[in-house]
């Protein structure tokens, strides 16, 4: 039962980051453009909390500065990929070794190898849901997580919302599928574009400071860990659906959280358990695209 | 005072002049057409109409008033809308959405989109144009006329008083074609002023008010419709009397020898649904097989399937008595079928290749070019200049890339390259799409010799009057099938115009859309 | 266009990125109290001026020419294998493997071993997206991201376990036999590594700008439909491409643990890993094998000079790596578009027809 409980709390814990990450970035998905930097850019949102934490003490202040800089980020990559038609891949790729370096040249500066926040206790951002706690297995997964978890799982509704029912969502998908018709009726492709792009970069940094503050209280270089490249496969399944791609992030929570609390009874072999999560992703982007293209006839990649 | 009125119009990009000082009026709720050759100016003058290129002199007026336009959208506000040839379509939305884009009805002052109202709006304006259409269609399932109706309705539902379409019956059937013609009258009746480019003169003399003829990047001419003819149109487009039409004289009749065969072919597209099926005909030595059949109706798949740029579900592809069902292209090339693709600049040329590349490409590892892997530069440049010789094609630079030669002889530059293989078999493909009149006549001698040699070809192409013109032999394909079999002798193209719309002629007749 | 024009442009399109970079990064120096021109002048004293510094430039050359081969291989063809950190690891943790655990053997033997370990391991690790990318057409960016992640961790594990060094205080692999190390030249570190990736460089060159396969590849990379109608089969390239960069890689790995570290330890390609310079150096290079070479040298200098910066002034050498990234974000764009006199005339072509 203790093992059900933790395997579900874990779930849940495991899929937020993704989850902040897929939603944040099946707009740029949707708008055609191919954002890789959603890595460097979650590393920047926990790297900025958790420094301004460690020398302020003062959360809101993290999380904001967390935001504004991972914005500017964002900024970065819509002008040097939208603005100057720059190779949106090499920019998303220097924006992930950029942010790590960065922090490894700040960390140097401060003489650690990582910012570990002693003084804060993370055990107060949980929020406790009286009742529902104290139910099994619900109370796992509804209760006792912090607040951004449950932001990221409210994020699913309110972008599915966004992307369906409103202007800006029918204007960020029509400049990602036909820019040409977009721009003869005078949409800015440029500024949803960039939107697109700032709207993945907001979520990032929410992933970040959860990762970081909220749940651990410490920074390290590596700890994004691939999440961000998880988060695009998760996209690629779900084909920039807003339901379906945070499944796949949750597949993800389920196979991370499994991996986790299995490899206790691994011995030896427990190292072995955090290639899975992997693995899985890899497999099912394989069985999604072997479905997707099942009908394909046509030889070649561009179809 | 004339409704739109152009002022000695220039465009110039870099040193080549596309437009040179074009002057022309049109009044008030008339339908003008604009021929001219392909790449005479025609869609660069729209587009300035149009906002989507700036003139580089001379001046546009509307209702007597010079007016200056940035974009599409200054254009529309100015009450001037396009239908482009290429739809501006958004597939995954549907019809009311693809109109009401860029001019959403909201909810009050909140960020949602009233979808009751927009149904409501495009239903009443489909009503008011007495068009076809589902407001909730997507777009993506609905058929080439129906797209071009919400292209035009898109315009309408703007307020726009001058329509201006470019080449707007190229993608349709003959049937359609009609309903369009309708359509556009009944919208000149109810006020509106049309602009049409094309080149295809039998509906410019069915259609038209007026007629302007460029040519060149320059005005030869405007006329009366009621004053001239098809044949004096074709003059003032080309400069000198042309011959609509190659004469295909055969010597003898065709040899009962079969060199390639195609049995029960099936395909699907990415939907699963068959787009060729149970397709059987048969090519002899010394034929040309036309194909022919509107856009869209299998054509292009049944294309992929013979040059191995797609797989087959069922059936087989025999070429000189051996089985190359599913062949890769490479195969196909080595076994002696030349292949002159579909669309040029997508799969028969490589725009940021050289020449010398592209005039290798498909045939690099023969062992004239290539040894061992390794490229013998000097034969290939040899190579290269024996195409051009031969061909004649003319080029500026010879170490140009593709992407800065003219339609016409990047054309060539394909046909000189399958040719030069000594092929058996030729699958030509919209072998003079977007080519000017004097390639056409070139490429078409070329086609009709290389059958004269004794091979054969099969010529697949969307101008019906480039079929009749070159072929021995025709199916006209509908929907994935073959709706007919028409030799040359008998054919009609009225006929014809019926089994591309899946009509038998004289038979039970196949609902019309 | 001519072809000077287009040379000139080429080189200015490199050289931009760099002193931008350097601009920022000096100003990030200026903004910690020191001084970036001394930082800079030292970053190219040590590696460039004295002859020890600069053959171990040319050392730290060696691997990273392998790795912008392998990365720029695949880019070329419009290709992303990101995988070649992943690749390089795992080949030469094999290697490694084969270094230490052979026993007795003639050296040019075992050294050939070790090689052939690395590289069959590089193309058994970029076998794995290739299939997924031909059979199945997944997107071979994302699979070889993630993958990079599983290898390193599943490395971790073996050197963690079955493979590790009980006699070393830290993780990490036996040192390898000697037999299978590279001996020194003189007093630098320069091996016999450099000269294999050389011939390595030109072999490359002639299947780059030569051959048949070369030819391919440009054409794949410009116009894949255009590739597949002339019979070039893009699907069967793509794995003989992904292999080929794959045992680039992982030759990579081999000659790395052979001639610089020995033994497989958690932090064995350094950061940010040989795998990623070597997608600077291909981009900075132009995907080309006489760029390579040129960039190959050009960022090995600025990582033997980092070191020397730690040891100089109070600059920490992780500077290098920031440098490193934003010459990558400004590579992106082409400062200097080729475009630029053609636009007019094209754009004639594309709407008048």
């Amino acid at each position: 039962m203790e093992l059900i409980n933790n395997i579900l709390y874990d779930t849940i814990y495991h899929s937020t980051p993704i989850i902040l990450c897929v939603t944040g970035g099946m707009f740029a998905y949707k708008a055609n453009v191919l954002n890789i930097a959603l890595e460097g850019m979650m590393l920047n949102g926990a790297f900025i909390s958790t420094l301004v934490m460690f020398f302020t003490g003062n959360l809101p202040l993290a999380v904001f500065l967390a935001i504004l800089t991972t914005l500017v980020y964002g900024l970065v990559f819509s002008f040097m990929g939208i603005t100057c038609k720059g190779n949106v891949i090499v920019v998303g790729l220097a924006i992930n070794l950029i942010v790590p370096a960065i922090a490894g040249f700040v960390m140097k500066m401060m003489e650690t190898a990582n910012i570990n926040l002693k003084n804060v206790n993370i055990t107060k951002y949980k929020i406790n849901i009286p009742l529902i706690k104290d139910i099994p297995i619900i109370g796992s997964i509804l209760s006792g997580h912090p607040p951004i978890t449950y932001l990221a799982f409210i994020g699913i509704a309110i972008f599915a919302v966004l992307m369906y029912k409103t202007r800006f969502g029918i204007y960020v998908r029509v400049v990602g599928e036909n820019e040409d018709s977009a721009r003869s009726i005078g949409i800015k492709t440029g500024f949803y574009k960039y939107a697109a792009v700032l709207i993945g970069a907001f979520c990032c940094a929410l992933a970040g400071v959860n990762l970081s503050v909220e749940r651990l209280g410490l920074y390290t270089n590596d700890m994004t860990a691939g999440r961000g490249f998880i988060a695009i496969a998760a996209i690629y399944c779900g084909q920039g659906e807003p339901v379906l791609s945070s499944l796949y992030a949750i597949l993800f929570g389920v196979a991370r959280s499994l991996a986790v609390n299995l490899s206790i009874y691994a011995g030896p072999a427990a190292g072995l358990f955090d290639i899975i999560p992997y693995i899985i992703m890899v497999a099912v982007l394989a069985a999604v695209s072997i479905v997707k293209h099942k009908n394909v006839k046509v030889r070649g990649f561009k179809c | 005072m004339s409704m739109v009125e152009v002022v000695d119009l220039t465009k110039r990009f870099g040193g080549f002049t596309a437009n040179d000082k074009i002057s022309l009026s049109v009044e008030e709720q008339e339908i003008k057409c604009i021929v001219g050759e392909n790449g005479a100016g025609k869609s660069t003058l729209m587009n300035m109409l149009y906002g989507l290129l700036q003139p580089t002199s001379g001046k546009i007026l509307i209702r007597g008033k010079e007016v200056q336009m940035s974009s599409p959208i200054d254009a529309i506000a100015k009450g001037i809308g396009m239908v482009h040839q290429h739809f501006k379509l958004v597939p995954s939305l549907t019809v009311y959405e693809n109109i009401l884009l860029g001019v959403e009805i909201k909810k009050g002052k909140t960020l949602f989109v009233d979808q009751r109202t927009e149904i409501k709006k495009v239903r009443e304006l489909i009503d008011r144009y007495h068009f076809e259409l589902d407001p909730l269609d997507k777009i993506e399932d609905i058929s080439v006329g129906g797209r071009q109706r919400v292209e035009i309705l898109k315009m309408l539902y703007r307020n726009v008083d001058i329509l201006i379409l470019d080449e707007p019956t190229a993608v349709l059937t003959p049937q359609e074609v009609d309903d369009l013609m309708v359509s556009l009258k009944n919208l000149k009746k109810q006020g509106k002023t049309i602009i049409v480019i094309t080149h295809k003169l039998r509906e410019v003399m069915e259609l038209s008010d007026s007629v302007t003829v460029i040519k060149k990047g320059k005005v030869a001419g405007h006329v009366k419709t009621k004053d001239t003819s098809e044949t004096e149109l074709a003059q003032m487009m080309v400069g000198r009397n042309v011959v609509l039409t190659v004469s295909s004289e055969r010597k003898g009749p065709v040899s009962k020898d079969i060199i390639y065969e195609v049995k029960d072919l099936c395909t699907i597209n990415e939907s699963g649904k068959e787009m060729v099926s149970d397709l059987s005909f048969r090519v002899h030595k010394g034929e040309i097989l036309g194909i022919a059949g509107v856009e869209g109706n299998g054509q292009s798949e049944l294309v992929k399937l013979m040059t191995g740029l797609m797989e087959s579900t069922k059936g087989t592809i025999t070429f000189l008595g051996k089985d190359i069902t599913n062949q890769w292209p490479a195969q196909l090339r080595r076994e002696g079928i030349g292949i002159i693709p579909e669309d040029r600049y997508a799969q028969g040329l490589c725009s940021d290749m050289s020449i010398s590349d592209n005039c290798i490409a498909g045939y690099h590892g023969n062992p004239d070019v290539c040894k061992k892997g390794i490229f013998n530069q000097k034969a290939i440049c040899a190579k290269r200049d024996n195409l051009i010789d031969e061909f004649d094609i003319r080029l500026g630079d010879i170490n140009e890339k593709i992407g800065c030669l003219s339609g016409g002889n990047a054309q060539k530059i394909i046909v000189a390259r399958e040719l030069s293989a000594d092929p058996k078999l030729l699958i030509a493909c919209q072998p003079t799409r977007g080519v000017d009149i004097g390639s056409i006549e070139s490429i078409h001698k070329h086609i009709l010799k290389f059958r004269d040699e004794g091979n054969a070809v099969i010529l697949i192409s969307c101008e019906l009057s480039e079929i009749l013109s070159l072929s021995d032999n025709m199916i006209v394909m509908y929907k994935g099938k073959i709706s007919g079999r028409v030799s040359q002798s008998e054919v009609e193209t009225e006929s014809i115009g019926l089994l591309m719309a899946g009509i038998q002629p004289g038979g039970k007749g196949a609902v019309h859309e | 266009m001519n072809k000077k024009e287009g040379i000139i442009r080429n080189i200015l399109n490199s050289i931009l990125p760099i002193f931008l970079a350097f601009v920022i990064g000096g100003v990030v120096i200026a903004c910690i109290g020191e001084n970036p021109m001394e930082t800079y002048w030292i970053l190219l004293k040590k590696s460039f001026l004295s002859s020890t510094g600069f053959m171990n430039t040319l050392h730290y050359a060696s691997p990273l020419i392998l790795t912008g081969l392998a990365i720029a291989v695949t880019f070329k063809a419009d290709l992303y294998n990101m995988g070649v950190e992943g690749q390089m690891l795992f080949g030469g943790f094999f290697a490694g493997i084969a270094g230490a655990y052979i026993t007795g053997m003639n050296p040019f033997l075992h050294k050939f071993i070790c090689f052939a370990a690395g590289v069959l391991c590089g193309m058994a690790f970029a076998l794995i997206p290739a299939l997924l990318k031909a059979k199945c057409r997944v997107n071979e960016m994302v699979v070889t991201l993630m993958l990079n992640y599983a290898m390193a961790k599943a490395l971790e594990f073996l050197s963690t376990g079955v493979f590790r060094d009980l006699g070393s205080g830290y993780v990490a692999t036996p040192i390898i036999k000697e037999s299978a190390m590279f001996s020194r030249f003189g007093r630098s570190r320069l091996t016999m590594f450099f000269v294999i990736a050389v011939i390595v460089l030109i072999i490359m060159y002639v299947v780059m700008k030569k051959s048949k396969l070369g030819y391919e590849i440009t054409a794949i990379g410009k116009n894949s439909e255009f590739a597949e109608a002339t019979g070039m089969n893009v699907a069967k390239k793509t794995i003989v491409l992904m292999l080929l960069s794959g045992a680039l890689a992982g030759l990579a790995g081999a000659g790395y643990m052979m001639s610089e570290q020995f033994k497989y330890t958690l932090n064995f390609s350094g950061t940010p890993g040989l795998g990623w310079d070597g997608m600077l150096i291909a981009l900075l290079g132009g995907h080309s094998p006489g760029g390579i070479l040129i960039a190959a040298i050009f960022y090995a200098a600025l990582k033997t000079g980092s070191d020397n910066i730690n040891m100089y002034t109070n600059v920490p050498k992780e500077i290098v790596a920031l440098i490193q990234g934003l010459i990558i974000l400004f590579l992106a764009v082409k400062f200097i578009s080729e475009r630029m006199d053609l636009k007019g005339r094209r754009l004639h072509n594309g709407t008048d027809q």
